[in-house]
C-alpha cells in the first residue's frame, strides 16, 4: 500500500523549483502591476457552463430514453447502455467480481458485464478518471451547489470550516470491497447517492433520496463533500486510473503570477498543490487523480498558466523534463480592448 | 506536504481512518441485520423470469434497471428501501400488471448484464425445442402449419417458472357460483397484455368481454390448456384447476375482475446455487 501511496505522491515528494524572482513573474513581464493584471481577466466559466450542460444532457438523456422508450442511453448510473454497448459502474462491477471469485459466480458473468467493465475503464483512463464525478454524476453536481451554500455560512463565521485526511477515501474504498467479500452482498449500492439518485431521476423518487438528501445535508451544514472527498468509493475507484491517465490539467510554472485564485474554487484543491509559491518541483505538472477536471481553476487563470493537457507516458512514470525557455506571453482579454 | 507535517498527517489519517473503520463495521452489521427484511415476497411480488435463487440474486442484481427499460408492458418496477437489502432488485406486481411473455424472447432476461435474471435457461428451452425439427427439415422447408419461431418461443416461455397461481379462497370465485362476468378486464388495474393466439397488445381496462360462466384466467393464459382448466367441481360450480404446466407469470391474476383476487400467484422458492 505504502508503495501506491508513494507512487501517488511522487511528484510532491520530489525537492521544490526554487520560486520565481518578481521580475520573472507573468505581469512583469508583460509591463502591468499585479492588480492591472489580476483585474484584466473576465472570467466566462467556458468549462463550468460546458461542463454543466453536459451533465445535464447526459441525464436528461437517461430520463428520456425510459420515458419515451428510446434505445440511446438505458439504465442507470449503476449499469447503462449507450446504443448497444454496455457500460458499467466499476465499483459495482468490482464488488460484483469481489463476491463472484468467492462464490464462483464469476464464471457466469456475461460477455455484455466484461465488455461494460472494460469500457468504461478505458474510457474513463482515456478521459481522466474522476472526470466522471464533475461531468456526469448528478450528485456532484447537487454537492456542489452545496459546497458553494456551505462556503457562504464558513464566510459569514455561523460554521468553522473543517478538513480532514482525504487519504481516509482509501480506507472506506476497501472497506468496502471487504464488506461485499464478508456478507456477500452488494452493501455499498444500498448507500451509493449515484446510483440512488440516478434511479431516482430515472425511474421515479422513492425512500431512498431522503439518505441522499441528508448527506447533502450534511455536507453544507458539517463537513464540505464529506462524501465526494473522504467516502465516494466510485470516485476512488476512478482516481485509480485517472492518477495514470493521458490528460489532466496542466499547470505551466513560468505564466503563473503566484495568486492561488484556482486553489480558492478548486473542488479538490490537494491536487493544485504546485500553485503556491515555491511548491513546484516541476517546469510543469498535472493533476493527479484526484482531479475532476472540472475545468473551474481553467476558467479563473488570469496568466492561462493552467489548460488541459496531454501527459507524456515518461510523465506518467515520473520522470522531470528539461528546462525549457519561458512562454511568449498574451496580454489579458481586457486590457487588450482597453488599447 | 512539508515533511514537518508527517507526523500530524499521520495522526490525523489514523483519527480518519478509526472513523471510518467503525463507520464501516455499522454499516457490515446493518447489511446483516437488513439481510432477510425483504417483504417482496408476502406482498405477493414476482421476480421476473429466470430469475435466480432470491439469495443468489439479491448480490447478482446491480440494481442497474435495465430490464425495467425494455420490459414492453413495463411490468418490471424496482424496490424501494423498506424492502431491506432488496433495494433497487427488480419486481413483478401480478395484480397490476402481469408479466405476459408479449416480448417473446424473455428480454428482460437477455439484457441483463450479470445474468442475475438468467437467460441461459431460455436459450437451452428454445435450442432443445427447434433443434429436433432442424434436424428433420434439414433445408428449412417446414410445413406450412409449423412454424419453428412459435415453438421456439413456445418452449422458452415454459422454461421458468416464476411462481405458481392458486385460487386459496374458492368462494371468491364467480365461476364457483356459476357466475358470469359482463364488464371490462381486470379488477381496476390498468394493464397491457396479448392474448393468446392474437398479435397485438390490448389494454385490458378497455377490453369489454362477455362470459356465461366467468373463465377470463383460462382463456386468457399465456401457457394454455397444460396450466390451467376450468374444471366442474360440483352441479354448476366450476373452478380453475393449475396444472404443473403453470409458470406463475400472473396473468390470470391481472385478469381476474373480483376483489380480492380469487386466483392469485404465490412467488416459488429457488435453491440458492451461490449464496
Amino acid at each position: 500500500m505504502s508503495f501506491l501511496y508513494d507512487f501517488i505522491t511522487r511528484d510532491k515528494k520530489r525537492k521544490p523549483l526554487p520560486p520565481k524572482d518578481r521580475s520573472n513573474l507573468p505581469f512583469a513581464r508583460l509591463g502591468f502591476s499585479f492588480k492591472e493584471w489580476h483585474d484584466g481577466h473576465v472570467n466566462k466559466h467556458k468549462w463550468r457552463n460546458r461542463r454543466w450542460a453536459f451533465l445535464i444532457f447526459i441525464n436528461l438523456l437517461f430520463i428520456i430514453s425510459f420515458a419515451f422508450d428510446l434505445s440511446i442511453l438505458e439504465g442507470s448510473l449503476s449499469g447503462s447502455r449507450l446504443i448497444g454497448i454496455y457500460l458499467m459502474d466499476p465499483f459495482n462491477s468490482s464488488q460484483e467480481l469481489v463476491i463472484g471469485s468467492r462464490t464462483g459466480y464469476i464464471a457466469l458473468l456475461t460477455t455484455n458485464f466484461w465488455i461494460g467493465f472494460f469500457v468504461i475503464m478505458t474510457f474513463y483512463w482515456l478521459l481522466g478518471g474522476r472526470a466522471f464525478c464533475s461531468w456526469v454524476c448528478p450528485y456532484h453536481f447537487f454537492a456542489e451547489m452545496g459546497e458553494r451554500v456551505h462556503n457562504y455560512i464558513v464566510k459569514k463565521k455561523k460554521i468553522r470550516e473543517k478538513t480532514y485526511d482525504i487519504t481516509v477515501k482509501y480506507v472506506f474504498w476497501a472497506g468496502f470491497l471487504l464488506l461485499a467479500f464478508l456478507t456477500k452482498e452488494l452493501v455499498f449500492e444500498n448507500l451509493n447517492p449515484v446510483g440512488i439518485l440516478s434511479r431516482s431521476l430515472i425511474y421515479g423518487p422513492g425512500l431512498a433520496l431522503i439518505w441522499v438528501v441528508a448527506l447533502l445535508l450534511y455536507e453544507v451544514f458539517g463537513i464540505k463533500r464529506f462524501w465526494c472527498r473522504y467516502v465516494c468509493p466510485i470516485g476512488t475507484t476512478y482516481s485509480f486510473i485517472g492518477d495514470v491517465s493521458p490528460v489532466g490539467v496542466k499547470f505551466e510554472l513560468d505564466k503563473c503570477g503566484y495568486c492561488t485564485d484556482c486553489q480558492d474554487v478548486c473542488l479538490v484543491p490537494h491536487e493544485l498543490w504546485f500553485v503556491k509559491k515555491g511548491a513546484a518541483t516541476k517546469e510543469v505538472h498535472f493533476t493527479g487523480g484526484d482531479c475532476t477536471k472540472c475545468g473551474l481553476c481553467i476558467d479563473i487563470c488570469y496568466g492561462e498558466a493552467l489548460s488541459f493537457g496531454f501527459k507524456a507516458p515518461s510523465y506518467i512514470l515520473g520522470s522531470v523534463e528539461e528546462k525549457k525557455e519561458l512562454h511568449p506571453l498574451e496580454v489579458p482579454d481586457k486590457t487588450k480592448k482597453e488599447k | 506536504m512539508a515533511p514537518t507535517n508527517t507526523k500530524i498527517n499521520r495522526r490525523q489519517f489514523l483519527k480518519a481512518s478509526a472513523s471510518a473503520v467503525v463507520s464501516l463495521a455499522v454499516v457490515g452489521s446493518a447489511a446483516y441485520y437488513f439481510k432477510d427484511k425483504s417483504s417482496l415476497r408476502e406482498k405477493g411480488f414476482l421476480r421476473p423470469p429466470g430469475a435466480r435463487a432470491e439469495k443468489d440474486f439479491l448480490f447478482t442484481c446491480i440494481k442497474c434497471g435495465l430490464c425495467v427499460q425494455i420490459c414492453p408492458v413495463r411490468a418490471i418496477h424496482l424496490a424501494d428501501w423498506d424492502d431491506g437489502l432488496s433495494y433497487g432488485t427488480p419486481f413483478i406486481n401480478p395484480a397490476v400488471q402481469a408479466c405476459d411473455f408479449s416480448c417473446d424472447a424473455i428480454q428482460c432476461a437477455e439484457t441483463c448484464p450479470t445474468a442475475a435474471i438468467d437467460f441461459q435457461i431460455f436459450k437451452h428451452a428454445g435450442n432443445e425445442a427447434v433443434e429436433p425439427l432442424y434436424k428433420k427439415y434439414p433445408n428449412g422447408d417446414f410445413p406450412r402449419n409449423l412454424n419453428p419461431f412459435k415453438v421456439q418461443i413456445a418452449a422458452m416461455k415454459r422454461a421458468d417458472k416464476m411462481g405458481l397461481a392458486e385460487v386459496p379462497h374458492p368462494d371468491q370465485c364467480l365461476a364457483y357460483h356459476g357466475q358470469g362476468y359482463k364488464g371490462p378486464l381486470g379488477h381496476g388495474n390498468k394493464g397491457k397484455l396479448r392474448p393468446p393466439d392474437s398479435t397485438e397488445r390490448i389494454r385490458i381496462e378497455e377490453t369489454e368481454v362477455n362470459r356465461k360462466i366467468c373463465d377470463l384466467c383460462v382463456i386468457y393464459c399465456p401457457i394454455g390448456e397444460e396450466a390451467i382448466e376450468l374444471t366442474e367441481v360440483s352441479d354448476g360450480k366450476f373452478l380453475p384447476k393449475v396444472k404443473d404446466g403453470c409458470v406463475g407469470c400472473g396473468v390470470c391474476q391481472m385478469v381476474c375482475p373480483t376483489i380480492p383476487q380469487a386466483i392469485i400467484v404465490k412467488p416459488l422458492d429457488k435453491e440458492p446455487q451461490f449464496a
